[in-house]
């Protein structure tokens, strides 16, 4: 009997028979998430307990197996895409909210629960969860904390990082930690970051602690239009630069527009070159006040019109347009690849013009949604796979948009992470030095090198190089390490 | 013990890297502000990163600033307040940017202001055994592969020297007012913390309750008249900030950090403290280190807190840390040999 039988064997007599798949539609079916990166599948489990898991992570252990944690498999980078015969562990059986205690400003959830689902359980309670990820409906709180998930409403409030207390995790020995604290401050060193963002390489989150924000008390939000991208750029400059940090700053170009506007009818105008979401929050009068500082900033950029949502049903239309952009996509191509990369703010409009010039260039149909406040793009490249050639020329732009954003000063990843897709780019931006770091800080918690392996890190990164080097030779510069390729690892297609 | 003065990265470097060789303990040290947090350490050699001052790059429409670590606390503040900005941490005037983010002090204003680690987006590190190491970067948000700058946080020099760091800034409040109001302790503080939304502070006291606003002048104006509805007869002051643990006189000063309706249970038996409503800090003045200092912390630990001594001798306590083989390993690959403060940390890291 092979390692994958017995293991199949075991777990299903500890966990029950339905908790395991290895049927080839099943394999198939988690052979990839909703990254272009396909992969394979030994075994599919559904634990529903820390308990299960730790059983899940033992028999990878005795059958020698590696692990790939999975949440609603909605991630865009492959992080979740699984490589030779992994045992996929799925939260998605594991979705209850634990505990709500709004006197410690917290609540306890299980990591497969839907993010919107948080929200909806924290009406009536005076306070939310805030990272609100586009994906929020289907994305699962075990996710957000795997990619550091953001949402638009991360400028003001930040990312996921920062509305996680604790987590539970199991680790690679089938031991359980609690990193992190209910409290404001924990002893050690801040595992609980660290975890945030490791897109599952470091353990398997079981339970998550987050921290919930009173819900403000008053709410702006508009709608505003441009002739030109970069008056709609210089307005988000000239916000922030004004000293005010708005709840939301949101921007979309037109092809987007035009396919949100024929999907959600939220009234946007569809001949602006771009349009720009705004919403502040906070007390009424420190509400108002900003509102007319930054329609006065808006005004400054030649704005074409503001709309202003006059009740909650209009501003959920609104947020309905920017939502649904990427189910509106359908309507341009049957596929898309969805970048993720972070600028400086004020190089917005010089990297959205490279952007443009680039998939020009390999005439492909690219639209843009994202949060500008944050500097982090989005660009969103459509096509038909069954084209011949398309695929070469979507990875090609992809790769020239990365190297873009990189030499504007800006990072490979903004919320998606880095997973299979963005490994082979991290020594464009990381040196050797920096990448053993990074080896050795994955190895200190998983010694094993069984936990959802070859994903973040390049293949050469090794912690036994840092001890390696440290013996003498000087760092190697990130001049040097500009070899990157995009290469997948064996076993891996698009 | 030796002090060595150092001015660039490359020094700290070469520094370190001769120290591992050498085994010669060495411990960092900036404005040495906050030498008392952590458990006893002994030395060969302080290695000072004052001489490390450089402003590397402050855009304020970025809303960040890149310095070297060692540049002072005051010489930032003047830096940030011309593009109309502040770092929002709670240290003083010597401290320097490095040591600040080392220790992790907690802000007074942390309700609103978050905690200082999440404004540290990128950081420059000098591990034990002397390799420059980066991690994160200079944008306000990133997922790029693991944040060691998170491990350095907060890990009182004991993984690394910290040489240079990308910080989140942010405007600084058009109005900022401290409003006293003439009732102290714990209830009182949470019927403010109710009242009156988006406080920067509520911090409780025996004997009175201090609140910090913070914003636009209209704003501020409209959380004056509601403390003024939930606390009756209040005193204004404008233009003032609200005091952290300076505020107490005690020769010890302990940080508690408990969930926040876990406050009453521990300081239930102390006289002189200062809590910070709605976040869990409590800095709790004592005579002694002695048994004092241990019931306190026999409460903290039922309440699943800490309470390491941010003044005064009392080191960081013996609460457990999760995850220990995690720990070792990480400290045993930044530190081979172990000679960055040995045995300040918590659990003798």
């Amino acid at each position: 009997m092979s390692d994958l039988d017995e293991a199949r064997r075991e777990l299903q007599e500890a966990l029950g028979v339905d908790a395991v798949l290895s049927d080839p539609l099943a394999l198939r079916l988690y052979a990839r998430d909703a990254s272009m990166v396909e992969g394979s599948a030994g075994l599919v489990v559904f634990p529903r307990s820390t308990d299960d898991v730790a059983t899940c992570v033992r028999a990878a252990d005795a059958h020698d197996l590696s692990l790939v944690p999975r949440g609603s498999g909605t991630g865009l980078a492959g992080a979740s895409t699984p490589i030779g015969d992994a045992l996929v562990v799925v939260t998605s059986k594991m979705t209850r909210i634990l505990e709500i205690r709004p006197e410690d400003r917290l609540a306890w959830v299980e990591p497969g629960l839907f993010n919107l689902d948080l929200g909806v359980a924290l009406r009536g309670t005076g306070f939310t969860y805030m990272p609100d990820p586009s994906s929020q409906q289907v994305s699962s709180i075990g996710g957000n904390v795997a990619t550091n998930a953001g949402g638009p409403h991360c400028l003001a409030y930040g990312v996921t990082s920062a509305h996680v207390l604790a987590l539970d995790l199991v680790l690679s020995d089938g031991t359980v930690a609690r990193v992190g604290a209910e409290g404001p401050e924990a002893s050690g060193y801040d595992l609980r970051g660290l975890v945030v963002g490791s897109e599952g390489t470091v353990g398997i989150v079981t339970a998550v602690c987050v921290r919930l924000t009173p819900e403000p008390p008053a709410i702006r939000t508009m709608l505003m239009d441009f002739a030109t991208v970069e008056d709609c750029a210089a307005t988000v400059s000239a916000i922030i630069a004004g000293g005010v940090v708005p709840a939301a700053l949101e921007m979309m170009d037109q092809g987007i527009v035009r396919a949100v506007e024929a999907f959600a009818h939220a009234g946007y105008p569809t001949d602006a070159a771009a349009v720009l979401l705004v919403e502040v929050d906070g007390i009424q009068a420190g509400v108002d006040a900003e509102t007319h500082e930054v329609e006065e900033a808006a005004r400054a950029h030649s704005v074409g019109s503001i709309r202003e949502a006059e009740s909650p049903d209009e501003r959920a239309l609104l947020w309905k347009g920017r939502k649904a952009a990427f189910g509106a996509i359908a309507q341009i191509a049957p596929h898309y690849h969805l970048h993720d990369c972070v600028v400086p703010r004020t190089k917005l409009v010089e990297v959205l013009t490279g952007v443009y010039a680039i998939c020009r260039r390999e005439n492909i149909t690219v639209t843009n949604v994202f949060h500008a406040g944050d500097g982090n793009l989005h660009p969103l490249l459509s096509f038909d796979r069954t084209e011949p050639g398309v695929l070469e020329r979507v990875l090609r732009s992809s790769e020239e948009i990365v190297r873009l954003c990189v030499d504007a000063g800006g990072s490979l990843s903004g919320e998606h992470g880095i997973g299979l897709e963005k490994r082979d780019f991290m020594s464009l931006v990381f040196t050797d030095d920096d990448l053993a770091a990074q080896a050795c800080v994955r190895s200190a918690f998983d010694p094993s090198g069984r936990m959802n392996p070859r994903k973040v890190l390049p293949d050469g990164a090794r912690c036994g190089d840092f001890a390696v080097a440290a013996a003498g030779t000087d760092a190697a510069g990130v001049g040097d390490a500009r070899r990157a390729g995009s290469a997948m690892p064996e076993g891996t297609w698009i | 013990m030796d002090l060595i003065e150092l001015g660039s990265k490359e020094e700290v470097r070469d520094t370190l890297r001769e120290a591992s060789v050498r085994g010669r303990r060495v411990s960092i040290v900036g404005g040495r502000t906050h030498m008392d947090k952590g458990n006893p350490t002994e030395v060969d050699i302080e290695l000072a990163t004052g001489g490390l001052d450089r402003v590397i790059a402050y855009d304020p429409a970025e809303m960040l600033a890149v310095v070297e670590a060692g540049m002072r606390i005051r010489e930032l503040r003047r830096v940030l307040a011309e593009g109309g900005q502040e770092w929002p941490a709670a240290a003083a005037d010597d401290a320097t940017v490095g040591g600040t983010i080392a220790t992790g002090p907690s802000s007074p204003r942390r309700l609103r202001m978050g905690p200082l680690r999440d404004t540290v987006v990128e950081m420059e590190l000098v591990t034990g055994d002397g390799r420059l190491v980066r991690s994160g970067a200079r944008t306000v948000k990133s997922v790029a592969g693991y944040d060691v700058h998170r491990l350095a946080t907060g890990s009182l020099g004991t993984l690394g020297a910290i040489v240079q760091v990308a910080v989140k800034v942010r405007p600084l409040p058009k109005a900022r007012r401290v409003v006293r109001t003439p009732e102290g302790g714990l209830l009182a503080g949470g019927r403010i913390l109710e009242a009156v939304p988006l406080l920067s502070a509520v911090v409780a006291t025996p004997h009175r309750i201090e609140i910090a606003l913070e914003g636009w002048l209209q704003e501020v104006d409209e959380q004056t008249e509601a403390v003024r509805r939930a606390a009756g007869n209040v005193e204004v002051i404008d233009g003032e900030g609200i005091e952290g643990p300076e505020a107490i006189r005690a020769p010890t000063v302990v940080e508690v950090a408990v969930p926040p309706s876990k406050l009453s249970a521990v300081l239930d038996e102390e006289s002189d403290w200062r809590a910070l409503m709605g976040v869990g800090i409590a800095w709790v003045g004592l005579h002694d280190s002695g048994e004092r200092l241990a019931a306190l912390r026999g409460r903290v630990a039922e309440a699943g807190g800490i309470a390491p001594l941010i003044r005064g001798p009392g080191g960081l306590g013996d609460a457990p840390v999760p995850a220990l083989g995690v720990h070792r390993r990480l400290k045993a690959a930044f530190d081979p040999a172990g000679i960055l403060a040995p045995g300040r940390f918590w659990a003798g890291l």
